[in-house]
């Protein structure tokens, strides 16, 4: 009897607790709701999308990839721009970077049909923002992957499976020429909806003309000089834009820069016109003053939540950080030599022999580049210059030998042999031994900084990196994941000189609707004027793009955009062919008790070859096996 | 503890026996022959690549026996414009060849295919495959190569022409290189940069030295007492930027 009542029991419990509806969402997991119904889940979205988006930052390296906190593989080391110990050749990007860009594009499409739903929650100006800033992320994203495959699936939905087949997810490659057309359709969208401000980090209408700009150029020049073609068998050019589309692209670019006209400006905050201490002081202040109007689009960092180790990497070797890295990134003498304000030879190569083919010797090291141009020293730390307060020493050795009558070139004109081991003395690394000099003191046989002929640590070149490090961070700071200054993706500068480079390509293609030369002209006076550097006279003075482009280069230089530019312009892989960049090594003649400079070719012997293959980075095989719409780029 | 050891016994029999399978494997193996050349139209001769995959001529096989769009297969030829591959599967092929010439497939401006001198056939037993192709550039060598022993150089001479009529495929001429190395082996991707010298043309200024004689002289001191391989490299601006090369050349430095 009793039995029978336990079994009711069971009975009744197992019948009431069927009655919960057990379909219910998962409790633990976001559900659009929550992030779609109040401005903070919308931005808890955005921040991870920003998080992710392709930006070649402090975190960035070709053979790391992006968000890496290990930066010794800096990126201006494989594009001339500078030397470094762990570099040492021509690379082209090591990683695959084409899911993690399809993964942030669906989470754009997937913010782009969602929030609709779920508009009534928020005003009308509200809901066209995000949109347009969600196509804004999307664009960029898209940017990343064409500059670097050419023609990419376009996705503009989101995919489902298993609701869809996989043959109906197998989304070919595009053209080219359509994937440029789908970001200019995304960034005029984000233009035309978004707010004109933002709070910093965030895009808005401005930043997404400002993206446009930078797109439609390359696109361009893509149209002009590339010479590698690649169709499908359905007329798709995936690979190349007809040269006919130049021009068209080039308009684009321009006319998205003139939208950016009085919104921003040219950082010259403690600029003084004809004070070259001033001007110096206030390039280097551009880069660390979050209220610049230079500052289109920045990615921030904040220690201890997000942070990198610039410093810590490329802080020369005697400021040298407690985690023992130093001096990554050493300018070279080619890149130096695209400045002015010190002796050059009539091919604008640096002089360092006089008339009589001997050194010119000088009392400090310094005294060469005491005229340079401002944005050089701001850039790069030269033989000497003052940097947290010290005089940063660099010099290969000592001179032994005899000095009377002048001193003679250490080897001969474009040698690649290693200096003779008579006369010079030279440190194998920070060690060193000092040797003592005919007046009886001693002298390091390098400078503190190096240049150390063993281990590299120091500045391998002859320079060391000065844009982009703090000034004024104690030595106990300059850890890896320690620094936490702003990115600055775009600044008003780059919009210029897209401006310039875009006009005098339309100049020169005989497009006559604008006044292009006078704007290309005006446009890399006021970089110049900013910079310190000798004015163009006339608008005919700017007859070679090549002017434009080493601008370029020297304003841009170690912001991670050169080697694109290279890229798009069709011309490393003739800068780089068996190349081996030109370094200056600074020496201190004992009997002389003076320095002299030696120009030669990096000593290491490390030679540069692009593989012309690169134009078009090869598609990653796991995708292919995937996909196998999709066709590889040429040559892999 | 005896018993383990049985099972662990049993367990290993049990394995090495299972793999004691009598199908080894349910195709037959690829042991069919494919040779060939890429030879110039115009003279007969093999035209001249890289020993590389990096700017060496490409053999491509698409295997249409099971898909009409079938993954390619490639393999590179030798540096003297021949190939010879024995491990191919039985199937039916279409075979084109990239390199320094006039590319066998060619598009018009919207993409449609104006010329297809791909060949399709079936390869079996040993099967062979020539194409003959317009090379972008004949370089050839004028004279034979001089030893300066004053300066431990070597000077050649050389002259570049047009190998193709067809106006499209006339490029700006980039740039000339004499290519030096210790091995047979000698080109792009394989030259030993300190001797081997280039000169670089600016926009236009290569199309005029089509068939002037060039001289390039090797670049620092060669070493004394061995042999080294010449070779002479030109090329046009144009896709991949493949060099078309002279024959190679052998010099003993006394």
């Amino acid at each position: 009897m009793k039995s029978k009542v336990y079994i009711l029991f069971a009975l009744l419990a197992f019948g009431s607790a069927a009655c919960t509806d057990l379909d219910i969402p998962p409790q633990n997991i976001i559900q659009d709701k929550d992030v779609f119904n109040t401005e903070g889940g919308i931005q808890i979205y955005m921040a991870r999308s920003y998080s992710q988006l392709p930006i070649e930052d402090f975190r960035y390296s070709p053979t790391f990839g992006f968000n890496n906190f290990w930066l010794v593989n800096p990126f201006s080391a494989t594009t001339g721009e500078a030397l470094s110990r762990d570099l040492t050749r021509s690379v082209t990007e090591e990683f695959n970077n084409w899911e993690a860009s399809y993964r942030l594009i669906r989470e754009a499409n997937y913010f782009l049909e969602t929030l609709p739903q779920y508009a009534s929650n928020f005003s009308e100006a509200q809901v066209k923002n995000w949109l347009g800033e969600a196509r804004f992320i999307r664009a960029v994203t898209y940017f990343a992957l064409v500059k670097r495959y050419g023609g990419v699936p376009i996705v503009d939905k989101i995919l489902n499976y298993p609701e869809q087949s996989i043959e109906e997810l197998s989304i070919p490659r595009a053209s080219e020429e359509a994937v440029y057309d789908f970001i200019a359709a995304d960034l005029d969208f984000a233009y035309e909806n978004m707010s004109e401000s933002s709070v910093p980090g965030r895009a808005n209408k401005y930043v997404a003309a400002a993206f446009k700009s930078r797109a439609m150029l390359f696109a361009g020049s893509i149209a002009k000089y590339n010479q590698i073609t690649l169709f499908d068998d359905s007329q798709n050019r995936l690979c190349g834009i007809p040269e006919s589309k130049a021009n068209a692209y080039f308009k684009a670019s321009y006319d998205a820069s003139l939208l950016l006209e009085g919104k921003y400006s040219l950082y010259k905050k403690a600029w003084v016109a004809g004070d070259k201490q001033a001007q110096f002081q206030n390039y280097v202040n551009l880069f660390f003053d979050e209220s610049s109007p230079e500052n289109i689009f920045i990615k921030g960092y904040k220690f201890p939540e997000t942070v990198h180790g610039y410093d810590a990497y490329n802080v020369p070797r005697q400021l040298m950080g407690g985690n023992g890295y130093s001096a990554e990134v050493n300018p070279t003498l080619n890149y130096v030599e695209l400045f002015e304000g010190f002796p050059k030879d009539a091919d604008g190569t640096i002089k360092t022999l006089d008339d009589n083919g001997k050194y010119i010797l000088y009392d400090q090291t310094i005294e060469l580049f005491a005229d340079a141009e401002p944005r050089l020293r701001a850039t790069v730390i030269v033989p000497g210059d003052q940097f947290k307060g010290e005089s940063i020493e660099i010099y290969r050795g000592i001179y032994t030998g005899s000095s009377a009558g002048g001193i003679s070139k250490l080897i001969p004109e474009n040698s690649t042999s290693n200096y003779p081991t008579a006369n010079i003395v030279s440190s194998p690394n920070a060690n060193q031994t000092p040797y003592e000099l005919p007046d009886g003191t001693k002298m390091n046989p390098a400078g503190r900084s190096g240049v150390f002929t063993a281990d590299g640590t120091g500045a391998v070149s002859g320079f060391s990196v000065r844009k982009y490090l703090v000034p004024d961070k104690p030595t106990s700071e300059v850890l890896e994941n320690r620094s936490d200054q702003t990115w600055i993706e775009l600044r008003y500068a780059e919009i210029l000189l897209n401006r310039a480079e875009a006009a005098f390509e339309l100049n020169s293609a005989g497009q006559a609707d604008a006044n292009y030369l006078i704007e290309a002209f005006s446009a890399i006076n006021a970089i110049r004027e900013r910079a310190g550097a000798t004015l163009l006279t006339s608008a005919a003075d700017l007859n070679s793009i090549d002017i434009i482009r080493n601008e370029r280069r020297k304003e841009l230089g170690f912001e991670n955009k050169i080697w694109w530019d290279l890229k798009r312009w069709r011309i490393i892989d003739e800068e780089q062919n068996g190349t081996l960049f030109r370094t200056l090594m600074p020496f201190y003649a004992a009997t002389a008790g003076k320095f002299f400079f030696d120009e030669r070719l990096d000593e290491r012997n490390v030679r540069y070859t692009f593989d012309t293959r690169w134009y078009y980075q090869q598609i990653p095989q796991d995708q292919i096996s995937k996909s196998q719409n999709l066709i590889q780029n040429p040559g892999y | 503890m005896k018993n383990l050891a049985y099972y662990i016994g049993l367990c290993l029999i049990l394995f090495a026996g299972s793999s004691c399978s009598k199908e080894y494997d349910n195709y037959p193996e690829p042991k069919e022959t494919l040779t060939g050349s890429v030879t110039d139209v115009a003279t007969g001769n093999p035209v001249q690549t890289d020993a590389s995959e990096n700017g060496g001529t490409r053999i491509r096989l698409d295997e249409l026996s099971y898909s009409d769009n079938p993954t390619p297969y490639y393999f590179f030829s030798m540096q003297d414009g021949t190939f010879n591959n024995t491990k191919i599967f039985k199937g039916t092929y279409r075979i084109s060849v990239e390199g320094p010439f006039v590319p066998l497939v060619q598009f018009d401006e919207s993409g449609n295919i104006t010329i297809d001198n791909r060949k399709t056939l079936d390869v079996e037993g040993t099967t062979n495959v020539d194409f003959e192709v317009e090379p972008f550039l004949n370089v050839e060598w004028v004279g034979e190569p001089v030893y300066n022993s004053a300066d431990s150089t070597i000077t050649v001479n050389v002259r570049f022409t047009r190998g193709t009529a067809n106006p499209e495929f006339q490029l700006n001429v980039t740039d000339i290189f004499l290519f030096v190395n210790p091995f047979p082996y000698v080109g792009n991707s394989n030259k030993d940069d300190r001797y081997s010298n280039q000169i670089n043309f600016n926009g236009t200024d290569g199309n005029s030295m089509i068939g002037e004689t060039i001289t390039i002289t090797t670049k620092d001191r060669l070493p004394t007492n061995r042999d080294f391989y010449l070779r002479i490299g030109a090329r046009v601006d144009y896709g991949l930027k493949y060099y078309n090369y002279t024959e190679v050349k052998k010099i003993t430095i006394p």
